[in-house]
């Protein structure tokens, strides 16, 4: 029997396997084709304070290996999620409750809201999709520390897990700024922003123009960014970016992450996470790893 | 809502750049007319969505048109080869006990879906369908749509009525009288059957069509307006809705 759970802040999770925010709801509708109680959690769509529409369509694209979405934080906002959602989604399994903000106003209230009643915050400072969506303050270190103490002083019982956009100068440096605001843990790498012209046409596909870029494609950049933000902090990581299967998973984990987060492949399988949860215990069981969370970092550099 | 690893039976072209594929599922899965899945061509990350022409026991039936990368590789798909699939999702059309008289309103690729009602009612009700091409060579799937009465309309009239589906069926439409209208097909048809059954109180159903991400509702990619302002999910909350809750 290998052992799969990992720990957070604290916190056990059965598995390190948690689908990601914008991909999977609220879980309600994935739990129609399997029971997401298997999950290790659930990162919830990013929450705002009030309801958003999100932008127009088309909010999706694709490319070679890759995905391009523009959804503009379409939710129904924290309150509604609250009440009609998280008893449900928490009685499954663990809630990593996304947050989104336009101001640091918006970020404290928002985890005023959430503080203690979720498993984990996991702060979105890196929506690209949505002009004040949050990517203002994740490019930065310095409002990266910024609105990480913002949030972190309204959410002191719930460990705040902060969501590093990777379309940054130096990712080991925001990893530090978020590390000094407070942050309890990291998770990344959110979307790269790109673009995908219809040459028929000469305009983007994406009714947004540009759009954040996912799957498959991306995943060597992100192991490199989160190895390298693993090494320059003593927070746990999250690590994500592409991951199809679990030998994708275990790549994360030796570069560092405790656990991971898998988003568009829950679209080319509906059960990615499942598959990649049995797949990680039989490649430990082949390797003769008897727990999961001793892979985490033992990657060896040349 | 079942995933699954379908197996290609049959992948035919049935007019220019339009293919019908049939492919085995494992087990029975249940489709109501106007239902579709997510079908996944190897090396594309997205699943596309295909409206279910015809559901037999495991045997499933899709109409597609090559529009793009994703669809020409799937026309090149042969009996054997495997797929995966999402299925059954949306709403479907539903029609009443009471609705007697169904009148179909189809255009191009929004055939598909006409043709899983036109199987399912042609014993007991009454159908007339009026379907749209862009010319002869377009038309495809004849033999089903004769289940019922049909019109075939083309744009240029080298088959059947010349000019649109809605032309035709505005012709009839006094003394046919329907009890219920469903129509597929791009959206300036659409646009076109909303105006022109505006005020006829007769209930008008419409499957849209739009790039989905999950299918299942939980991406909130593939949102349509509503007219009170809101968005719904194509996938979820559709792909049929009342025509006038929709904003075209």
């Amino acid at each position: 029997m290998v052992d799969l759970s990992v720990k957070i802040c604290g916190k056990e999770l059965k598995n390190p396997v948690i689908p990601a925010s914008g991909t999977f709801g609220f879980g309600r509708e994935f739990d129609e084709i399997y029971d997401i109680s298997v999950l290790g959690g659930v990162a919830t769509k990013g929450l705002t304070l009030l309801p958003r529409l999100g932008n127009p369509v088309p909010r999706i694209a694709e490319s070679s290996g890759v995905i391009l979405n523009a959804v503009g934080l379409q939710n129904p906002g924290v309150e509604h999620f609250i009440e009609e959602d998280l008893g449900w989604l928490r009685s499954k399994t663990k809630v990593f409750a996304n947050v989104a903000g336009s101001t640091l106003a918006d970020y404290a209230e928002i985890c005023k809201k959430l503080n203690d009643i979720v498993d984990f915050i996991e702060l979105n400072i890196s929506c690209p999709n949505v002009r004040q969506g949050g990517m203002a303050f994740g490019v930065r270190p310095e409002s990266v520390e910024e609105v990480t103490r913002a949030a972190k002083e309204n959410c002191p019982s719930t460990p705040l897990i902060v969501k590093l956009s990777p379309n940054v100068e130096s990712i080991a440096e925001n990893a530090r700024a978020a590390e000094r605001g407070g942050a309890d843990g990291i998770s990344l790498v959110n979307t790269f922003t790109g673009m995908v012209i219809d040459i028929e046409r000469r305009r983007p596909v994406l009714a947004n123009n540009t759009g954040g870029v996912s799957g498959a494609g991306i995943k060597p950049i992100a192991v490199r960014m989160v190895y390298e933000a693993a090494r320059a902090v003593s927070i746990p990581v999250i690590g994500m970016g592409g991951i199809a299967c679990a030998e994708d998973a275990v790549e994360f984990l030796m570069a560092g992450a405790t656990a991971v987060e898998v988003g568009t492949q829950n679209f080319t399988d509906a059960l990615a996470c499942p598959k990649i949860i049995q797949g990680l215990e039989e490649w430990c069981g082949r390797h003769g790893v008897s727990r999961v969370s001793d892979l985490i970092g033992t990657v060896k550099m040349h | 809502m079942r995933e699954i690893v379908a197996t290609v039976l049959e992948n035919k072209r049935i007019a220019e750049n339009v293919y019908s594929l049939t492919f085995a599922t494992e087990g029975e899965v249940k489709v109501r007319p106007g239902q579709f899945c997510m079908l996944g061509v190897r090396g594309f990350p997205l699943r596309r969505p295909f409206a279910v022409c015809k559901a037999e026991n495991d045997r499933i039936t899709v109409g597609y048109q090559i529009k793009g990368r994703g669809t020409k590789t799937l026309s090149a798909y042969q009996a054997g080869d495997k797929l995966s699939a999402l299925l059954p999702l949306g709403n479907g059309f539903y029609v009443s006990e009471k609705e007697k008289k169904i009148a179909i309103v189809g255009g191009g690729a929004g055939i598909f879906p006409l043709i899983s009602v036109i199987r399912a009612y042609a014993e007991s009700k009454e159908i007339h369908s009026y379907m749209g091409f862009r010319n002869k060579a377009a038309v495809c799937m004849q033999y089903e749509m004769q289940r019922g009465e049909l019109t075939i309309a083309t744009d240029d009239g080298s088959l059947g009525y010349r000019g649109t589906a809605v032309q035709a069926f505005m012709e009839d439409i006094g003394a046919l009288r329907p009890d219920v209208i469903l129509s597929c097909g791009p959206t300036p048809m659409l646009r076109a059957l909303k105006k022109a059954v505006e005020g006829r109180n007769i209930p008008t159903y419409v499957s849209l069509e739009e790039r989905m991400g999950c299918g299942v509702g939980a991406c909130l990619v593939c949102v349509c307006e509503k007219s009170d302002g809101s968005r719904a999910r194509v996938c979820r909350d559709g792909p049929v809705f009342d025509i006038n809750d929709v904003e075209l």
